[in-house]
């Protein structure tokens, strides 16, 4: 029998909503998916939740048409949300329990159970507990412990955490439209999830979700996940910088930075030097603006989004552990010659991410845009069908009223 | 009005205007280096003590710590002023270091503030060009009125031998700004007083300035040429909304040719700008001869009674900033802001980072 989950997307440019349909233990497929402009949403943050309610009820109006025209007829009931935002951090804890002898399986649920003890403020809700490697005593960086003598196990683990009434927020907006939020979850992460190979992991990893409004990260290495975080800049802010530096609406910033502009300098010596901006409106004359400076604008602000995530990996000791290179993703990852300028700026290898573990999101022209939805199906499919059909049909009892 | 050189490069211009205009010109010399003011008139030396009257060595941050020492030894000069004019030139040294500290001094003290810099050669170089191009915006963050000139666009000529070509610039821009002071000391029929110009400079922000002469039966004519082909008028960046004419002739000024040298430079520049015109009548000097000196300002600060008071020009420029709000931050208003060292990123990137834009 197959499962279905749905997995929803209130970022700052765009509401998204997926669904997908996968065996127990198979491959998801990415059935159906809409997207629409988002409105009421400023980095990452919801600051209108009606024009969001409205939002979230033109996905699912979206969803519903799509599956009607392939003969198909579900109400969506709920949703994995996605989340976002520069509230959204991520914490060390350690759990530890003492070991008689060699450790157990039962030992390990102890240090797990220990590491999941940590207390939030009562303003925080938990996104994801991240566990990491063991160790034994004074060994570290042990990863199946089971056997080994020691005394005292540790596990260490990475708690994310968001603001409890920024996620209220989206559910509100979201119960407006009559869907439940099942489980939020940390966008970065799930893009990651859709992304890295194994190997990628293992040898040290960051996956940059660059979003609309806030820019995520999640950084791997030895198969952990070790720090994670957001900066709150985004796309907007590119979009922002180019109406202030041209005059321009959002709206002509916008076209300019997806139709014309470059993260890279070099590329306007060998393109028409003037930019057409169309009037604003019938009425509007349309004007033109040098190529050089609209993408000395963008450079200026690429430049410094990555220099700072230079200096938060450098804090953490994680820029030279990551030998795999950067994977980026979200809808900002689409800029022209963003990865060359982010393999400059932070010296690594660098590539654009698409979904590798769902289906269905091949033919999309902008693949990188769909990795923490991807991701977010993916996660729900291997964490709820495999368990109890209890489980199981609590879910799907939500999903279809 | 106060006519300041600050730095070699600035006290060697306001010498030349000195020279050209005569007595009754009230200006001071400001410099890190003590033999600037061995030549004579009132001089002030900056950064004394951190710098021993020794030259800045061309450095900028140097300079611009001595001046944030020592700016207010400038006060006894600024006694009744009403408006400041400050020649200097950037790229290096305490032209580039000291001319900020010095506009920002006088903001404080509610004296408008006009300056007139000259940047660097292209062949000086990328550091001092870069060095230029940063202290450009924050001195017109500062200033109410600014014109920045590049050395290039005043001599033009390619081949000239490069002492020659130095002194040429320097000149041009000095002989420029005496014309300036002439029509506001000296006015003739068409006055334009000193308050008048005040008010003006108050409100007007980073202009294009540019003089020529001429003189035979075609010299209103030859003006309008030129000054439609000047490359220190060429600008790409928007449309004239002011501008400050002066026509300074001798006698036989015709009422003709001062209608035929407006006319032309409202048809070329925009009859939608606000115009202001001003004339010179001084036989001795401008006999046959008719020279003109324009202003041309892209965007007309909105004038406040803080301004006419002599308002910091930062504040008066956010407000001029409409599409995307007063500090930039635009969309980001209501938002929580990123904080970053000490920095709000969701203000651009390039204004915090004093980047000029190709226009």
């Amino acid at each position: 029998m197959s499962n279905i989950y749905a997995a929803l997307e209130i970022g700052t440019t765009r509401t998204m909503l997926a669904v997908g349909e996968g065996e127990t233990g198979g491959r998801l497929q990415v059935t159906c998916h809409a997207e629409i402009p988002s409105a009421g949403v400023r980095k990452s943050q919801i600051l209108d939740i009606n024009q969001v309610t409205q939002s979230v009820k033109g996905v699912l109006h979206e969803i519903e048409r799509k599956q009607s025209e392939t003969g198909s007829s579900i109400t969506i009931g709920n949703a994995f949300l996605i989340v976002s935002g520069q509230h959204i951090k991520a914490d060390p804890f350690t759990g530890s329990t003492l070991v008689e002898g060699r450790v157990k399986e039962s030992d390990l649920a102890e240090v797990a159970e220990s590491a999941r003890t940590m207390t939030l403020p009562k303003d925080r809700e938990l996104l994801d507990i991240a566990d990491q490697a063991y160790s034994l005593d004074s060994l570290g960086g042990i990863s199946t412990p089971v056997g080994m003598a020691g005394r005292i196990l540790k596990l260490d683990t990475l708690h994310i955490h968001a603001d409890r009434n920024r996620i209220e927020d989206a559910r509100t907006a979201a119960d407006g439209a009559h869907l439940e939020i099942r489980e939020p979850l940390f966008a970065a992460t799930c893009a990651a999830d859709a992304v890295l190979e194994e190997h990628e992991r293992r040898n040290g990893a960051l996956v940059l979700d660059l979003g609309g409004g806030s820019t995520g990260y999640a950084a791997y290495c030895d198969g952990y996940l070790v720090s994670a975080g957001v900066i709150g800049v985004g796309g907007d802010h590119i979009t922002n910088d180019i109406a202030h530096a041209f005059q321009t609406t959002q709206g002509q910033a916008e076209a300019l930075k997806v139709n014309e502009a470059s993260a890279m300098l070099l590329r306007a010596e060998s393109s028409s030097p003037r930019v057409k901006i169309p009037g604003s409106s019938p009425l509007m004359e349309s004007r033109t603006v040098s190529r050089r400076a609209l993408d000395t604008v963008v450079n200026a602000r690429l430049r410094e989004l990555f220099a700072v995530l230079r200096e938060t990996l450098e804090e953490r000791d994680l820029l030279h552990r990551l030998h795999a290179g950067v994977v980026l993703t979200g809808g900002a990852a689409a800029m022209r010659d963003i990865d060359e300028l982010a393999h400059r700026e932070l010296g690594m290898n660098v590539r654009r991410g698409r979904p590798i573990y769902v289906d269905g999101l091949d033919k999309e022209d902008r693949p990188e845009a769909f990795a923490a939805i991807a991701g977010a199906l993916s996660y729900a499919h291997h964490n709820y069908a495999e368990k109890s059909i209890f489980g199981f049909d609590r879910l799907l009892k939500g999903l279809f009223k | 009005m106060l006519l300041i050189g600050i730095g070699g490069a600035g006290c060697a211009m306001v010498r030349g205007v000195t020279r050209a205009f005569g007595d009754g010109l009230r200006y001071v010399l400001a410099d890190t280096d003590a033999k600037t003011g061995e030549a004579g008139g009132p001089f002030v030396l900056i950064g004394g003590d951190r710098l021993s009257g020794r030259g800045s060595g061309g450095d900028i941050v140097a300079a611009r710590l001595a001046a944030e020492d020592s700016v207010q030894s400038l006060d006894d000069s600024l006694e009744g002023v009403r408006l400041a004019v400050i020649l200097t030139a950037l790229g290096g040294g305490t032209g580039g270091g000291a001319t900020l500290e010095t506009v920002k001094h006088l903001s404080e003290r509610g004296i408008p503030s006009c300056v007139f810099a000259t940047t660097p050669f292209a062949f000086e170089g990328e550091t001092r060009q870069r060095n230029a191009r940063g202290m450009m915006t924050l001195i017109e963050e500062a200033a109410n009125a600014c014109f920045f000139i590049p050395m290039d666009k005043l001599v033009g000529d390619a081949e000239s031998d490069m002492p020659g070509a130095m002194r040429r610039a320097a000149d041009t821009l000095a002989s420029g700004v005496t014309l300036f002071w002439r029509l506001v000391e000296k006015p003739g029929y068409i006055r334009l007083d000193a308050e008048r110009v005040r008010h003006i400079i108050a409100g007007a922000g980073r202009g294009r300035f540019a003089y020529v002469s001429a003189q035979g039966p075609e010299r209103a004519r030859e003006i309008v040429d030129s000054l439609i082909n000047s490359p220190l008028l060429l600008s790409a960046s928007g449309p004239v909304s002011s501008i400050l004419c002066g026509v300074l002739a001798g006698d036989d000024l015709r009422l003709s040719e001062v209608g035929f040298v407006s006319e032309g430079i409202r048809e070329s520049f925009g009859y939608k700008a606000s115009f202001e015109l001003a004339t010179v009548n001084d036989e001795e000097t401008f006999s046959g001869r008719i020279s003109v000196v324009l202003m041309l300002f892209e965007s007309t600060r909105p004038e406040s009674d803080e301004s006419k008071g002599g308002e910091p020009a930062r504040r008066r420029k956010q407000r001029a900033i409409l599409s995307t709000g007063p500090t930039g931050r635009g969309r980001f208003n209501n938002s929580e802001p990123t904080i970053w060292n000490g920095e709000d990123l969701d203000t651009p990137t390039f204004l915090r980072k004093n980047i000029s834009l190709e226009f």
